[in-house]
C-alpha cells in the first residue's frame, strides 16, 4: 500500500507538471489552431532568466515576475510578426516557424547561459523532514505545493474565460474567428494575447518544474521531454478544453508512474514510448481526446 | 534576344543543357575524390545527408506528408546494417538494398495512420516514432548493442574485392557509393515527380477530395510514397553506418536528426530536385565553420534566422528561388503536341498550353 501511495504522489508531481505545459499548449490551440513546438523553449529560456536573477541574489519567487512578462513578450511577438504572416498560407509553415523559435531559443539559451547543467535554485520547500506520513508514505510538501499552484491556475484561467470580456472573447474567437470578428471582436488582438498569455503561464511553470524533472537541473534540452508528455497529456484531454489538460495530465503522470513501477517488461526505461503509444492511440481512436469539441469539416 | 528563351523538352539545346548538368556533376565527383581525407569525409557525410533529405522530400515535399520522424528511418537502416554486418557477416554495401527493404516496409506502417490522420496530427505521429526509436532501440540491447552503442569492426567494412580498393582504400569506396546512391536517388525522383505518379501526388497535396474523385486512390498514393520515402532515408542510413562505424542511437538518430532532416529540406527547397543538395550542404556545412560562434550554438541560432528568412521571403527554398531566377533567362517546358496546327499559335493556343516546371524546380 505505502509503495502504491508513493508512486500515486510521485505521479501526481509529474502530473502537475505536465497539465501546466499542456495548458499552454491549449491555450494556444485554441486561438491558432497549430501546437506550438517552441512552448519548451519559451519556458527554459524564461527559466535561465530566472537563474540568472537568481544567482545575482534577487529571491526566486521574486526573479520569477521578470521571467513572466518576458515570457509574455515573447509569445505576443511570436504570434503577431512570425506566426500571424503564414498562418493564412498553411499548417505546414506554421509548424516550421514553430521549430525555427525552438531552435533559435534553444540555441539562444545556450549562447548567452552555456550549455552546460546549471544547478536550479528550488522555489518549493525540500529536506529530510518536510513531509507528511500516509500509511508510511511520504507525502512531499512540493508535491502539495505544485498541485496547489497548479489548481491556482486553473481556477484563475477557469474564471478569467468565464467572467471577463476578453476572456469571453477569446472563447469566441476560438469558436468560430469570423462570427467573433463581426461581433466587434479584435480578433488579432485577441490572438495576440492568448499567445502571451500561454508563454506567461510557462514561464511560471518553468521554475517550479525543472527541480522535479530529472536530471532536476537546467539544461538546453530540460523541457523537451516536458513538451512531449505535455503534448501526449494535451490531445488526451482533447487540444482545445482546459479541463481535458488538466484530467489528461494527471491520468498520464499517475499512469506513467504506475507503468513504470508496475509493468517490468518495459524496464522502466520507455516511458516516453509509453507517452507516445498514447499519442499514436488517441489519434486514431478519438482524434478530438476526451473533452475536445469535435470539428466539421465542410465537403 | 527575347527573354526568357524558351527551350522545349526532346531539342538539342535541351539535349545540350541535360548533358552539361550531368557532365558538372561527374566533374563534381572527380574533384570530390581527390580531396584530402578529411574533407573528403565531410563531402561523403553531405552526400548521406542530402540521400536523407531527398527521400524526406518524397513524402514532406511531394505528397504533403510532414513528417519529424525521418531519424528514425535513418537510425533503421543504418541499424539494419550493423547488425547485418555485424551478426550476419554480410558484405557492408549489399546490406544498402536491404536497408531500403526494412524502412520501405517501416514506412507504410508508418504511413498507414496518414489515412486518418493529417498535418499536424500528422507530424505528432512521426514525431511519435522519432522519440521512440532511440528508447526501443536501447530496449533491444541485445541486437543493437543499447546505450553503450554498436561497434562496426574495421575488418568487416572491407571494400569487395571486384571494386578494386583495398581496406586502406575504404574511404574512396564509401565516397563513391556516397555518389552512386545520392545519383541513383536523384534520378529515381527525379522520374517518379515527372510520372503519373507525380502528378497523383501533387494532386493529393493539393486537395485530396479533388484528387480522389479525378480516380486518384489516396490511399495508395499516400502509403506507398511514405514507404519509399522512408526507404530512401533507410538507405542513406545503411550509407551513414558504414562512414560511422559506431552506432549510437541516442546521439545520432535522436527527434534533433529528424528536425535537421526537415529544417534542411525547407532551407534548400521542397519540391525541388537539387533542394536535398543544397540543404544537406547547409546543415553539414554550417554548424561545422559557424561551431567558434556563441559557445557553439552559433549555428542553432543561424539555421533559425534562415528558417524565417526562407518562410517569409522564400517559401521555396533556395532552389526554388534560384529556380525561379533561371526562369527569367530561360525556360524549359515540354514540347508542343504535334496535332496543333502549325498556323494557330495565337495567345489564346500557348496559354492553354500547360506551363510544366523550369528544369531546376520541376
Amino acid at each position: 500500500m505505502d509503495i502504491f501511495l508513493s508512486r500515486l504522489f510521485a505521479g501526481t508531481t509529474s502530473g502537475a507538471v505536465y497539465v501546466l505545459i499542456a495548458l499552454c499548449l491549449v491555450m494556444v490551440f485554441r486561438s491558432s489552431s497549430t501546437i506550438n513546438f517552441a512552448q519548451g523553449e519559451f519556458a527554459l529560456f524564461t527559466s535561465y532568466v530566472t537563474w540568472w536573477l537568481a544567482g545575482k541574489g534577487v529571491n526566486i519567487w521574486l526573479a520569477v515576475v521578470p521571467a513572466i512578462l518576458i515570457g509574455f513578450l515573447m509569445g505576443a511577438l511570436a504570434e503577431r510578426w512570425l506566426v500571424r504572416p503564414v498562418r493564412k498560407r498553411d499548417e505546414t509553415a506554421v509548424l516550421i516557424v514553430g521549430l525555427a523559435l525552438f531552435t533559435g531559443l534553444n540555441g539562444l539559451s545556450g549562447w548567452i547561459w552555456g550549455s552546460d547543467e546549471k544547478p536550479f535554485p528550488r522555489m518549493l520547500p525540500t529536506g529530510e523532514d518536510t513531509y507528511i506520513d500516509i500509511a508510511g508514505a511520504r507525502l512531499h510538501y512540493d508535491t502539495i505545493l505544485i498541485v496547489a499552484i497548479m489548481a491556482a491556475v486553473v481556477a484563475g484561467l477557469t474564471l478569467f474565460f468565464n467572467k471577463t470580456s476578453i476572456g469571453l472573447q477569446m472563447r469566441a474567437v476560438a469558436t468560430n474567428p469570423d462570427s467573433a470578428a463581426l461581433c466587434g471582436v479584435r480578433v488579432g488582438r485577441v490572438l495576440t494575447l492568448s499567445w502571451g498569455m500561454s508563454a506567461a503561464v510557462g514561464a511560471l511553470a518553468g521554475p517550479l518544474l525543472v527541480p522535479l524533472v530529472p536530471p532536476g537541473q537546467l539544461g538546453l534540452s530540460s523541457m523537451f521531454p516536458v513538451l512531449i508528455f505535455a503534448t501526449a497529456a494535451a490531445l488526451l484531454g482533447g487540444l482545445d478544453s482546459i479541463k481535458g489538460a488538466v484530467v489528461g495530465g494527471l491520468a498520464l503522470g499517475i499512469g506513467l508512474a504506475m507503468v513504470n513501477g508496475y509493468v517490468t517488461f518495459l524496464g522502466g526505461s520507455m516511458s516516453l514510448t509509453s507517452a507516445l503509444v498514447v499519442i499514436v492511440a488517441v489519434l486514431l481512436v478519438k482524434p478530438t481526446g476526451l473533452f475536445g469539441a469535435r470539428r466539421l469539416e465542410r465537403v | 534576344m527575347k527573354l526568357p528563351v524558351i527551350v522545349e523538352r526532346g531539342t538539342t539545346p535541351y539535349r545540350a543543357i541535360l548533358a552539361a548538368v550531368v557532365a558538372a556533376g561527374v566533374l563534381a565527383a572527380l574533384w570530390g575524390s581527390g580531396l584530402e581525407p578529411f574533407e573528403q569525409g565531410q563531402v561523403t557525410r553531405f552526400m548521406i545527408y542530402a540521400v536523407a533529405i531527398a527521400g524526406l522530400n518524397v513524402a514532406t515535399g511531394y505528397v504533403g506528408l510532414l513528417s519529424v520522424g525521418h531519424s528514425a528511418f535513418l537510425g533503421m537502416g543504418a541499424f539494419t546494417t550493423g547488425i547485418l554486418v555485424v551478426h550476419q557477416g554480410w558484405e557492408p554495401w549489399a546490406t544498402i538494398p536491404a536497408a531500403f527493404g526494412v524502412c520501405l516496409v517501416a514506412g507504410l506502417l508508418v504511413g498507414l495512420p496518414a489515412l486518418r490522420i493529417k498535418g499536424l496530427y500528422l507530424a505528432m505521429v512521426t514525431l511519435a516514432f522519432a522519440v521512440a526509436f532511440p528508447e526501443l532501440v536501447a530496449r533491444f540491447d541485445g541486437l543493437t548493442g543499447g546505450s553503450s552503442g554498436m561497434n562496426i569492426p574495421r575488418l568487416s567494412m572491407r571494400p569487395p574485392e571486384w571494386s578494386g580498393f583495398t581496406l586502406g582504400e575504404k574511404d574512396q569506396w564509401l565516397y563513391w557509393l556516397g555518389v552512386v546512391v545520392l545519383a541513383l536517388t536523384l534520378y529515381v525522383t527525379h522520374c517518379l515527380t515527372r510520372s503519373r505518379y507525380g502528378l497523383a501526388m501533387a494532386a493529393v497535396r493539393e486537395n485530396e477530395i479533388a484528387a480522389s474523385s479525378s480516380g486518384i486512390n489516396i490511399a495508395v498514393v499516400k502509403t506507398l510514397m511514405f514507404g519509399l520515402s522512408g526507404g530512401i532515408t533507410g538507405a542513406a542510413g545503411a550509407l551513414f553506418a558504414i562512414y560511422m562505424g559506431t552506432l549510437f542511437a541516442e546521439g545520432s538518430f535522436t527527434l534533433m536528426a529528424g528536425i535537421t532532416l526537415l529544417i534542411g529540406l525547407v532551407i534548400g527547397g521542397e519540391r525541388t530536385i537539387f533542394g536535398p543538395i543544397i540543404g544537406a550542404a547547409c546543415v553539414v556545412y554550417i554548424p561545422y565553420y559557424t561551431s567558434s560562434i556563441g559557445q557553439g550554438q552559433g549555428s542553432a541560432v543561424l539555421f533559425a534566422v534562415i528558417l524565417l528568412l526562407v518562410i517569409f521571403l522564400a517559401p521555396s527554398g533556395i532552389a526554388g528561388a534560384l529556380g525561379s531566377l533561371v526562369n527569367r533567362f530561360v525556360v524549359v517546358r515540354a514540347a508542343r503536341p504535334r496535332t496543333a496546327p502549325p498556323s494557330r499559335t495565337g495567345p489564346a493556343v500557348s496559354s492553354a498550353e500547360p506551363e510544366r516546371g523550369p528544369v531546376l524546380a520541376p
